[in-house]
């Protein structure tokens, strides 16, 4: 006697997660709170980056930030210093964040009322591209010293972003990096990504993304 | 390693399903994992035991079906597989084709009473 069936499911599991992000990504639009999801390998700048950002911005927007280091609060106490809202993801260790645990985050930042939350995900260049968080846009940096030719390796990641950040301009006299390769291979990936490059240590090309992002902030909120 | 992460929300999901279909006990669980896919099925395998302790689906087998990568060549639509044939139809030698499969995470199927 066999009373076992076959019950077919036929359920993508990143499906299960796209509809997680649809929904944050409503109830976010609804608050009026604009979700910058920002990549990169580690060490790219990304907590200068943001750094930066909030000072440029603190003075019009309420801020937060959410910081997915692995196993460390050492970014979330430097941003705290700004004075913005800022909590620590505890990832256990994971190499990416997906929509449920990006809405936890967001649960606990008490995002109410905030105008821009930053997510600073886990510095992988591979998993983070295949999990849509609930974002409103997605930014990638890529720093000087990392090469011109990660569009090569990694064409997912340059693929799902709309803005991609080619931050450490001021050491490019010492590495041979070609801006305009990384142009022509990011744009054959994704004609509509938006290419600025930054310093975030001298804020060059700054005023650039600080426009990008109210425009973007301002168009989440309309 | 990522796989860890999202099997337990595989199991969470089945779970979930089994609850709603009023399932008692589940013997199979058969994911699908295309050979482009970000999760590596020997890592799966490695990390499901962990992912179903103290759930209903402690006791369940797992069993993975690899998808082929394969994909259509836009200039004689001959369909050949990606990996094997290192991204280049091996009819025409272009380098223009659509992915038809290869890059899904399924849960095809449980078997279940
Ligand atoms: N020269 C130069 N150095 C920079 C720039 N931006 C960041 N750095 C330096 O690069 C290092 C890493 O910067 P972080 O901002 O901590 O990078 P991150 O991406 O947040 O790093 P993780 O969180 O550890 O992955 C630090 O020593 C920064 O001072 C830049 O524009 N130019
Ligand atoms: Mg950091
Ligand atoms: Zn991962
Ligand atoms: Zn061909």
């Amino acid at each position: 006697m066999n009373t076992y069936k076959i019950i077919e499911i036929k359920e993508s599991v990143f499906s299960n997660n796209d509809r997680q992000a649809d929904l944050l990504r409503e109830e976010l639009k609804n608050k009026k709170t604009f979700l910058l999801n920002l990549m990169s390998s580690p060490g790219s700048g990304k907590t200068t980056t943001v750094l930066r950002t909030i000072e440029a911005l603190k003075d019009e927007m309420k801020i937060g930030v959410m910081e997915a280091d692995i196993d460390s609060d050492v970014d979330a106490s430097l941003v705290a210093k700004t004075g913005a809202k800022v909590i620590q993801l505890h990832t256990g260790g994971m190499c990416h964040l997906d929509a449920d645990m990006t809405k936890q985050g967001i649960d606990a930042l008490e995002a109410d009322g905030l105008d821009l939350v930053i997510l600073e995900n886990v510095g992988n260049l591979v998993c983070p591209a295949e999990f849509d968080t609930g974002s409103s846009k997605n930014a990638m940096i890529l720093s000087v010293p990392e090469g011109d030719d990660k569009p090569l390796k990694y064409p997912l990641m340059f693929s799902v972003v709309d803005v991609l950040l080619i931050n450490k301009i001021d050491a490019m006299c010492i590495f041979d990096f070609d801006i305009e390769k990384v142009k022509e291979r990011v744009k054959k990936l994704n004609p509509n990504i938006k290419v600025i490059p930054i310093s975030a240590k001298t804020g060059e090309g700054f005023d650039e993304w600080i426009d990008w992002l109210k425009k973007e902030v301002k168009a989440w909120k309309e | 390693m990522h796989e860890l992460g999202v099997i337990i929300e595989v199991v969470k999901y089945v779970e979930d399903f089994a609850k709603k279909n009023k399932l008692t006990k589940i013997d199979t669980l058969v994911l699908q994992i295309g050979e482009l896919s970000a999760m590596i099925p020997r890592y799966i395998e490695a990390c499901y035991p962990a992912a179903v302790d103290g759930t209903m689906l402690q006791d369940t087998k797992l069993k993975i079906e690899i998808l082929p990568a394969n994909a259509i060549c836009k200039e004689c639509s001959n369909v050949f597989n990606v990996i094997q044939n290192d991204k280049v139809c091996p009819n025409c030698k272009s380098e223009v084709w659509e992915l038809l499969c290869g890059k899904e995470f399924m849960i095809k199927e449980i078997v279940a009473y």
